[in-house]
């Protein structure tokens, strides 16, 4: 299902000037959901895998990683990245100041927040070929299309959705 | 009067500390045990026997050849030790060493290594014995912050992104941790198998410190052509300016 407003959505970007750890990230997303507002929202970060992926090491656990639980609303998810970057849509302007409010008062450090074109309109070519004509707009953007794994957690006031 | 190389031009502060480092007048910061270095590199355990590729050269009957008698060998080469590598990663935020400069370093001060610079990464191979002994050496000055520069065998990834919350270089494999104490620690080996004990090297530099002793031109900290609105670049710029317009106009031919 689309969701439709009548208002034009603002496209936000939020960086931080450090990676965060799980619990500042629970503690700022959790921010971000209480302003309320919000269609999508996207998580990016490097990766953390779970095992270590070259050298003479290969293969071995890397426990650091592992069961990075973090809970927003009544949901829980589990980090796949380190949290450095938040990209979401905003159902219209007048959400923007208190979600610069909620990440002053999430973040103990520096951050940049700007409003800009960070989701595409359209499916790209490789997309289309993994994911075909795309019913829910609100996924465009949400994932890699050439990720081995889907990494998709959508979070909106109507439905979560977790892959 | 002795004859004191000019390693490198400027006059800044990183300009000083780039000479320190291609000269090897470094100063000790710390002092970490030589088993626990060798515990972190991850090729022998410590105070195992080094494995040997050949005899020893003594043993071997070399030809007679003019250069060999000259060159004296390393004790690695001496004894026949394999070649073993070490890697740093250095993070662009105020780290005291890059690639470059750790090259530079090596080249000039430890006989018998080979180092190789990449973009975030700098490797040296040396025999075993000569290894450990550069990498101690590397640990213990100030070319090290053990927050900003960490050894990785593989899986590099950090040195351009940003830091961690605590101010430790993002390392996806976590290879050190910072401990409650304020110190930091090597909880996994150079290519992340975990270690039998953490091994504590110390406690991280302040910001302030690192800029202090960083090799790094940067906007925010010393940039190589002047801070804006008061443009007088670096005496680094100049000389390389100079050897890039002698190279181009007619090849550089110092004379």
């Amino acid at each position: 299902m689309v969701t439709t407003s009548d208002t034009d959505t603002v496209q936000v970007e939020i960086v931080p000037s450090r990676f965060l750890t799980p619990k500042t990230a629970q503690h700022l997303l959790e921010e971000i959901y209480e302003n309320g507002g919000i269609i999508r929202i996207m998580i990016h970060g490097p990766n953390l895998p779970r095992t270590v992926p070259y050298g003479p090491g290969r293969g071995t656990p890397i426990d650091e990683n592992k069961d990075l639980l973090i809970r927003i609303g009544d949901q829980v998810l589990e980090l796949t990245v380190k949290v450095g970057r938040i990209r979401l849509e905003l159902e219209g302007d007048q959400y923007y100041t208190g979600l610069k409010a909620a990440c002053e008062r999430a973040l103990p450090f520096s951050f940049q927040i700007k409003k800009g074109k960070f989701f595409p309109d359209r499916l790209t070519v490789s997309g289309y070929a993994k994911y075909g004509r795309v019913e829910d707009e609100r996924l465009l953007g949400l994932t890699d299309p050439k990720a081995k794994k889907n990494k998709l957690a959508m979070l909106s006031d109507q439905k979560v959705t977790e892959n | 009067m002795a004859y004191t190389p000019q390693y490198y031009p400027g006059s800044t502060s990183v300009g000083i500390n780039r000479r320190k480092h291609m000269s090897g007048n470094l100063e000790k910061l710390r002092d970490i045990p030589e088993a626990d270095i060798v515990a972190i590199m991850g090729h022998r355990a410590p105070g195992a026997d080094y494995p040997s590729t050949h005899p020893p050269l003594k043993e071997m009957g070399e030809p007679d050849c003019p250069i060999r008698q000259m060159v004296e060998p390393t004790p690695g080469a001496a004894a026949g030790d394999r070649v073993r590598y070490n890697q740093f990663a250095d993070s662009v935020y105020f780290a005291p060493a890059i690639p470059y400069w750790r090259s530079y370093w090596a080249a000039i001060n430890c006989r018998g290594c080979d180092p190789g610079t990449l973009s975030g990464r700098q490797i040296i191979e040396a025999r075993e014995r000569d290894l450990e002994a550069y990498t101690k050496k590397q640990m213990d000055s100030e070319m090290t912050d053990v927050a900003l520069c960490s050894m990785r065998g593989c899986t590099v990834h950090g040195h351009s992104l940003r830091l961690e919350e605590n101010g430790l270089q993002f390392d996806m494999l976590a290879r050190t941790e910072l401990g409650a104490d304020g110190n930091v620690h090597y909880v996994k080996d150079q290519v992340g198998i975990p270690l039998d004990k953490k091994i504590n090297v110390g406690k991280p530099m302040s910001e302030a410190e690192a800029k202090k002793r960083t090799t790094i031109f940067r906007f925010d900290g010393v940039p190589l052509s002047g801070t804006v609105g008061a443009r007088k670049p670096d005496e680094a710029l100049e000389a390389t300016h100079h050897m890039w317009t002698l190279r181009s106009m007619w090849g550089f031919r110092p004379e």
